[in-house]
């Protein structure tokens, strides 16, 4: 743990034993009835445990509010030391702190916001630092703090949740089947400690992904099952963002096999409950709906499969002529991968803050990621042109083929490797979210013999359950 | 050969990646030790390197531009995989910002440019561009046989879509000539050479059978109309 506290996290160990979040009390308590200068504290100190209690409810409900997006700096401040005032005193007092939470949706929602407000600072401190000559008393506040809403204490308090909790090692227990509260340990058992812990991890997932680490975004999921069962599917917001961000890692790791089964997996998951879910709780996801559309076609534009009917159809409505193009593929589709990309991608941050002496040298990273995911683009862009002449044939000259598509035959025989290779990818199977056996994901495969390539292609043949069960409904209605 | 999680990875190294050592400053050594004996004894461990990163990513001020290039090039033996795109991601973009650091940004450039032709399997234009610029044998001074490797994961990848090949080609994409590239396709590869065409083993993915995928069809999937119809009659 030694390490997370270098930035000055705003946490204290427990062995410090101090009364930090006593004096938070009191100080919060001053700020609400105003106590006109120079009147002592002996009066706040006398406050009943029944005030204290009503207070720190209070101060969980808050947790969970939305700040204003416009709010402003001051109040972006404030809301990052109530966050460490509140945190550190759930997870350094005296043993766990007798709270319930507020509702069922409330672990979800602080952990959500607290994210939310750290990722909507970082992107804030950017774009101040690139606007050189403008906010100069913002930039000056910024600068002198810059351990504020920092990455470390971020991370930190995730991290310490998840152990305070013994999360991990209750889902285990669960996966094996036994008694998560035998290993849940005197906070664990507590449903506050228990629903944070869980829903920090989502919340590292989130935060890993957004620094650019998917392969770690990943692994964060090890100990959870994703399944109906899990405990984040009675939470519809935390069930929808944890596969926005798996699938999202996914395709960044160039899975799309899995990154599509994921997001259709949601997708398919919100049309069917959409009637039941008539509330604002359903007003939020709308946004990262369209957005997982977007990544499907990207998706789908790498690895073409037959996708969820439903899915299918609302993909063709909302982005019809993005697809097209991008199954097309060449160097026309490049600017339409590019627009989806920006609409889709979660606002990545930098882990560090900007330099605020250089404008110029501050990147936004969601340039950054996305010109890196060109590269892989580019590298593919061929591949829909050289698949659709390959079905064509059972054996075919490289020199004519490469006649037919007006290139250099060295030139397509870099093609044929490119999509020979991204035909094999590691696909899941079971166990953790990183793991998984390299199948050949395409339907068409080909092998050269000199200039001349042999190509079969695998004959699905047609499926006719889900058509039957389809129609056998329609006559019973 | 695993580059994700290589059985050469010691304990110590192990307990850094799955612990909350990975943010502890101080791993910063132990770590870049190690891709120091990666780079010596030919293996790679991109778990272990994008921990560096991470490092790296969170306190700038640790950064060492050589061990950054020199995971860079170790993420390019690894190719096709996405190992090389991956460590990207974890690189700073402000690192990347020309005039920052005058020879970093100029360094990376020049070894994505590389991934991207590797990636691409333009294998000819790969050996012409690393011999284009003196710049290229400084960064990879500090991998043992990283050419080796390279001919290596090619041959392999030639393998998995070639029956038959001309050697002229292959040595294109060896980028040897004719005693060297003879020497490594018989004796490394272990191919057959026959009136200048190179003869490939055949090998489960250069066989390109036909295959039926055909629907799987249970009772299971039947169950919601069975029940269905048990419950409207009775």
């Amino acid at each position: 743990m030694s390490g997370l506290r270098n930035g000055s996290a705003p946490m204290r160990s427990i062995e410090d034993d101090s009364d930090v979040e006593e004096e938070a009390l009191v100080a919060d308590y001053k700020e609400q009835v105003q106590y006109e200068d120079g009147e002592d504290l002996d009066q706040v100190n006398s406050m009943t445990m029944a005030q204290q209690t009503d207070d720190i409810q209070s101060r969980l409900v808050a947790a969970a509010q939305p700040l204003d997006f416009s709010a402003p700096l001051e109040v972006k401040f404030q809301s990052y030391d109530a966050y460490c005032n509140l945190f550190h005193f759930i997870l350094n007092s005296e043993g766990p702190v007798d709270l319930e939470p507020p509702s069922h949706y409330w672990a979800w929602d602080v952990i959500d916001e607290f994210i939310y407000q750290f990722n909507s600072f970082s992107s804030y401190r950017l774009r101040i630092a690139r606007q050189a000559r403008e906010n100069e008393e913002e930039r000056q506040i910024l600068r002198e703090n810059p351990n504020t809403w920092g990455c470390y204490s971020v991370l930190n308090v995730l991290y310490s949740l998840i152990q305070r909790s013994q999360i991990l090692e209750q889902l285990n227990a669960m996966k094996r089947n036994e008694d998560p509260a035998a290993v849940a340990g005197p906070y664990g058992s507590k449903t506050l400690y228990k629903m944070l812990g869980y829903f920090s991890i989502i919340g590292l997932l989130r935060v890993h992904c957004l620094l650019g680490d998917f392969s770690l975004a990943l692994k964060t999921l090890d100990d959870m099952e994703l399944n109906k069962k899990a405990m984040f599917a009675r939470v519809m917001a935390a069930h929808f963002t944890t596969y926005y961000y798996v699938g999202f890692s996914y395709m960044m790791m160039h899975r799309y096999a899995d990154a599509i089964r994921m997001f259709s997996h949601i997708l398919v998951y919100v049309s069917r409950t959409k009637n039941f879910q008539k509330n604002a709780q359903y007003d939020s996801i709308t946004k990262k709906n369209d957005q997982m559309y977007a990544l499907i076609a990207i998706c789908v534009a790498f690895h073409p499969t037959r996708l969820d009917d439903t899915i299918h159809t609302a993909l063709r409505e909302k982005y019809g002529d993005q697809l097209l193009k991008l199954q097309r593929g060449g160097p026309e589709s490049l600017p339409i991968f590019e627009e989806l990309f920006k609409v889709a991608c979660p606002k990545f941050i930098s882990p560090t803050p900007p330099d605020f002496d250089n404008p110029e040298a501050n990147v936004d990273p969601v340039d950054h990621h996305l010109s890196v995911f060109m590269d892989e683009v580019k590298t593919n862009m061929f591949s829909p042109t050289v698949k659709s002449y390959l079905r064509l044939y059972t054996t075919m000259d490289l020199k004519k083929l490469a006649g037919f598509l007006e290139v250099q035959p060295e030139a397509l025989r870099s093609y044929l490797l490119v999509n020979k290779q991204r035909t094999k990818q590691l696909r899941w199977t079971d166990n953790g979210l990183l793991d998984g056996e390299w199948v050949n994901v395409s339907d068409l495969d080909y092998a050269m013999q000199g200039d001349l390539i042999h190509i079969s292609e695998a004959k699905v043949g047609r499926k006719l359950v889900d058509w039957y069960l389809r129609n056998l409904s329609r006559t019973y209605n | 050969m695993d580059s994700e999680d290589p059985q050469e990875r010691p304990e110590e190294i192990t307990s850094i990646i799955n612990g909350l050592e990975r943010y502890n400053p101080e791993a910063v050594g132990n770590l870049e030790e190690y891709l120091r004996h990666q780079c010596e004894h030919r293996y790679t461990d991109s778990n272990a390197n994008r921990t560096l990163l991470k490092l790296y990513q969170l306190n700038p001020d640790r950064v060492k531009d050589e061990v950054i290039t020199n995971i860079l090039v170790k993420a390019l033996t690894c190719f096709p995989s996405p190992q090389f795109s991956l460590a990207m991601h974890l690189i700073p973009p402000s690192i990347l910002a020309p005039n920052s650091r005058a020879e970093l940004p100029e360094a990376i450039a020049k070894l994505r440019e590389l991934s991207n032709q590797l990636q691409g399997s333009q294998y000819a234009r790969f050996w012409a561009t690393l011999d284009s610029d003196d710049l290229y044998a400084d960064l990879t001074t500090d991998i043992e046989g990283f050419e080796e490797l390279i001919r290596i994961r090619i041959a392999t990848l030639i393998s998995h879509a070639y029956r038959e090949i001309e050697m002229s080609i292959l040595e294109q994409w060896l980028g040897m000539d004719d005693a060297d590239a003879m020497k490594f396709v018989t004796e490394t590869a272990g191919w057959k050479v026959e009136n200048g065409i190179v003869k490939i083993p055949r090998n489960p993915e250069n066989e390109a059978k036909k295959s039926e995928v055909r629907e799987d069809v249970n009772v299971d999937m039947f169950s919601r109309v069975v029940r269905r119809a048990w419950e409207e009659t009775a």
